[in-house]
Parts: structure tokens; sequence; C-alpha cells
């Protein structure tokens, strides 16, 4: 646990934001969404329940690009809702659909690799390093990768040379929490899906995170959940599951 | 990249991380080294009459391998669900290629333990082979329609609540026909014959476990 007060925590928060803003500021000043695969990803009528008791009912949202707050209190079904959208977890009705600019659905293996997850219970492998895990999930995804291509995605989400060759077992919280983000980025994926990727972060954890999310969303959609509305900047579109309603920001 | 090169990739991650921690291997040599110890102190090399060794000891060596492989080769699947690397694993990767991979190393687990139990076994019991080719052969069909429905069955029931005990009672009337088919056969090795039939149901089961994991795969591992 962080033995940080209030105020600091707080700065920390600020300075997350600012960095969020000069990103975001100069994503406008471009003026054009640049994406390498356009995607949609659709909620139809998306339902969940748990031993009869609904978690969410009807919920329907579809996404081409730009950033996706999932809102919700603890327990609104955020988690559960994104790994349905991520392909790890089935609805109990409804169905998300998958598909590219033209209207081409995405075959199961492409879905796979299209939509990329962070979550809290994501896990990688503890006896291997950082370089290692990363090898492998591209060599047995079929989309093997230099060493010199992993180096690079690991030091994007701010892991120094000499933590990507220790094993991830000896990783602190946050380490861990950066390993899985470039975990999520592994592929490149015009969908990228993170579920409180805030957790365990210093504030260089959340301005390299903050950097991530601005980049995918550069690239296509960012499904972003969070208990914390401050990580929500100037989102394109809000999904409250509190509801299971949908608004635009 | 190719089907081969992916499940190879599987293999190769599940060897090494063996290599490192060492639990399956740990298991199933221990279980192995303890079975044999405590039947060749049971029976020994003369608690037997000579006409009644061949089929009691083709019996007790698959028991042997049977249970030894039951310790460690669930672990497949089961420790990517305990560690919570089941997770990635099925974002990124399509569960026939995690099968297969998985399978594969657990065919080589199982080689491994046999290329340590039998000799083990001939030593401490005096178990005399009449046919060493035949014995080679049920051991490798033998052995891979285990490491089949081991894993297989892992995927299974890697979810389950009280997952140890689900595995051996699904896994007794699915491995049923493979055991008496290696005892028999093992034990006509014995006798210096070449148990042509045998081996030949043990290449039909093999070929009928490798066609329905390869079906249910996905339904197995990511439902």
């Amino acid at each position: 646990m962080s033995a940080r007060g209030p105020p600091e925590a707080a700065a920390s928060y600020a300075g997350g934001i600012r960095v969020f803003k000069r990103i975001a500021d100069a994503r406008r000043a471009d003026g054009i969404l640049r994406r390498t695969v356009p995607t949609t990803i659709a909620a139809e009528s998306l339902s969940k329940a748990f031993s009869g008791a609904p978690l969410f009912r009807d919920l329907s949202f579809s996404a081409s690009s730009g950033l996706v707050a999932i809102a919700g209190r603890n327990g609104s079904g955020k988690t559960t809702l994104l790994k349905i959208l991520a392909g790890l977890a089935r609805p109990t009705s409804g169905r998300v659909r998958l598909e590219t600019d033209g209207a081409r659905p995405l075959s199961t293996s492409e879905q796979r690799l299209a939509v990329g997850w962070a979550g809290p219970d994501l896990a990688l492998y503890g006896e291997f390093t950082a370089i290692e895990n990363l090898a492998f999930f591209r060599r047995a995804a079929g989309r093997p990768a230099s060493e010199a291509e992993l180096v690079r995605r690991l030091a994007d989400v701010g892991l120094a040379e000499e933590a990507m060759r220790r094993r991830v077992e000896e990783y602190s919280t946050g380490m861990k929490q950066r390993l899985r983000i470039a975990f999520a980025t592994l592929f490149d994926p015009p969908v990228l899906i993170l579920d409180e990727p805030m957790v365990a972060l210093d504030l260089d954890g959340r301005e390299t995170v903050y950097r991530v999310i601005e980049t995918a969303r550069k690239r296509g959609t960012v499904l972003l959940a969070s208990n914390d509305e401050r990580d929500f900047a100037e989102p394109e579109q809000r999904v409250d599951l509190a509801g299971a309603r949908r608004r635009e920001a | 990249m190719s089907a081969l090169a992916r499940a190879w990739a599987v293999c190769a991650k599940d060897a090494t991380q063996e290599l490192r921690r060492k639990v399956a291997i740990v298991a199933v040599f221990f279980f192995a080294a303890t079975a044999l110890a405590l039947v060749s102190f049971g029976i020994g090399p003369f608690g037997l009459r000579a006409e009644d060794r061949p089929p009691l000891l083709s019996a007790l060596l698959w028991i042997i391998l049977f249970f030894a492989a039951a310790t460690g080769l669930p672990r497949a699947f089961v420790a990517e669900e305990e560690t919570g690397t089941g997770l990635a694993l099925r974002k990124t990767i399509p569960a026939v290629y995690v099968l297969a991979g998985k399978t594969l190393f657990n065919y080589i687990l199982f080689l491994a333990m046999t290329a340590v139990t039998i000799p083990g076994f001939m030593i401490l019991l005096e178990w005399r082979i009449g046919s060493f080719g035949a014995l080679a052969a049920i051991m490798v069909a033998g052995g891979f329609g285990l490491a089949v429905v081991s894993t297989f069955l892992s995927a299974l029931v890697a979810r389950a609540g009280q997952r140890n005990v689900l595995f051996v009672l699904i896994a007794f009337p699915l491995v049923m026909p493979l055991l008496v088919s290696a005892i028999q056969a093992t034990n006509q090795a014995t006798n210096g014959q070449f148990p042509l039939d045998g081996i030949r149901i043990l290449i039909a089961y093999d070929g009928a476990a490798s066609c329905a994991a390869y079906m249910l795969a996905a339904v197995a591992w990511e439902d």
C-alpha cells in the first residue's frame, strides 16, 4: 500500500492529467485521427447475470475511434463487461460485433489480436523475464518479434533495460502493471481495453499510461474502466453501468 | 508461421517453465520412485511364481505409470489457471495450439518418466522383457494416448472446484480402454511376442482421442 497522503496523491493526479491534456492538445492540433486498422467494436443488447441477478441489461454502444469511458460503482460490472468485449467471457444475452470500416466481420483469430486487453487479474509468467514473456506470446500467436522490438515496447511502458531482463516474479506491483500494459499493446491492436490501468502506478507510471492511451486513441478505440473519474480526460463516449445506459460526452 | 511452430512455442514455454520451477517433474518422478520402491518391497523378485509374473508385473508397471502421470500431467492447464496466466493465453493463442503444445510437453514428460521407471522396474523386480522393440512401441503409442487424454481433461477441469478429484474421476473411464490394451500388450511383449493387435488398438485410441481433443479444445478451454 502506498504511504502517500492525500495532498501528494492529488498532486500526482494533477500532474498526470496535465500531461494528458498536453498530449490531447497536440492531438487536436494535428486535427487528424490516424488509425492503422480501422475497426468498429459494438456491444449489441449485452446482458450479464450471475446466479439470476442481472449485473447489467440490454447494454448497447458502438465505437470506431477515440476514448470510451466505462464508469460505474464497485460491483457494477465494469470488469465483466470489459472481459466480454475482449472475448474472455460470454454474455448471458446479446453479442459483441467487431468489423472493419468496410463492414467486414473479423475472423476469430483476427478478433483475438485486434482487441488488446489488460485487467487486474491478468498475470504473466513469473519464471520468465519481461522480454521472454512478450517473445513467447508473439511467437505463439504466429507473429514473432525481434528482441530489439520487444525492448522498445517495454521501454515505452517505462521498464528499465535491467528490469526487462529480470524474472517477473521479482517485480513490484507497479512494474507488473507496466508489463500488463505492454502485453495489451503487444500486437498494436486497433481496439485497446484497459481495466483500471492506473492501479499501483506512481506518477511516472500514470504519465506513461496516459501516453499509451493517447497513442492508442489516435490509432483506434480505447475502452477505459476506472473508479476514478479523473482518469477519463475528455472521453468521446461514456458508458455508465450504474443504469447500463450510454450517453455521448 | 506454421501451426506446428506455434504449438512448439507453447511446448518450449512449458518445458522452460518446468526446468526452472520443477513442479511436475518432481511430482511425477517422486511418485514413480515411491511406487516402485513400495512394489519392490511388497512383491520383490521372489514373491511371485514365475508364470504369474508377466501379467502381474505388466499391470503393476502401468498402474505406476498411470498414477505417476496423473500427479503431473494434469498440471498443464491447471497451473495456468492457478497462476492467472490462463487469461493471457486465451487472449492471444487459439485453444487448439495451446492444447497441442501442452500435449507435446506432457508426452515428452511421460516418455522421460518411462525411460527412468522401466529400468528401475527391471532391476528392482527382476523383470525380463522378451521384446524390447514391442515394449518401446507400446510406450510410444500408449504414452501418446495418455498424454492427449490427460492434457484435454486438464483443460476441461482447470476452472472447476475440486479439480484433482474431478480429473481422476473423469480420467478413469476414459483411459480404461487404453490401460487394458497397454497391459495386455505389455504382457505379450514380456513373453517375447509382438502384440500387433494391441498396438493397433492403442494407435486407434490415439487417433480417436486426438480428433476428439482437437474438436473440443475450444469448448474445454475457452468456454
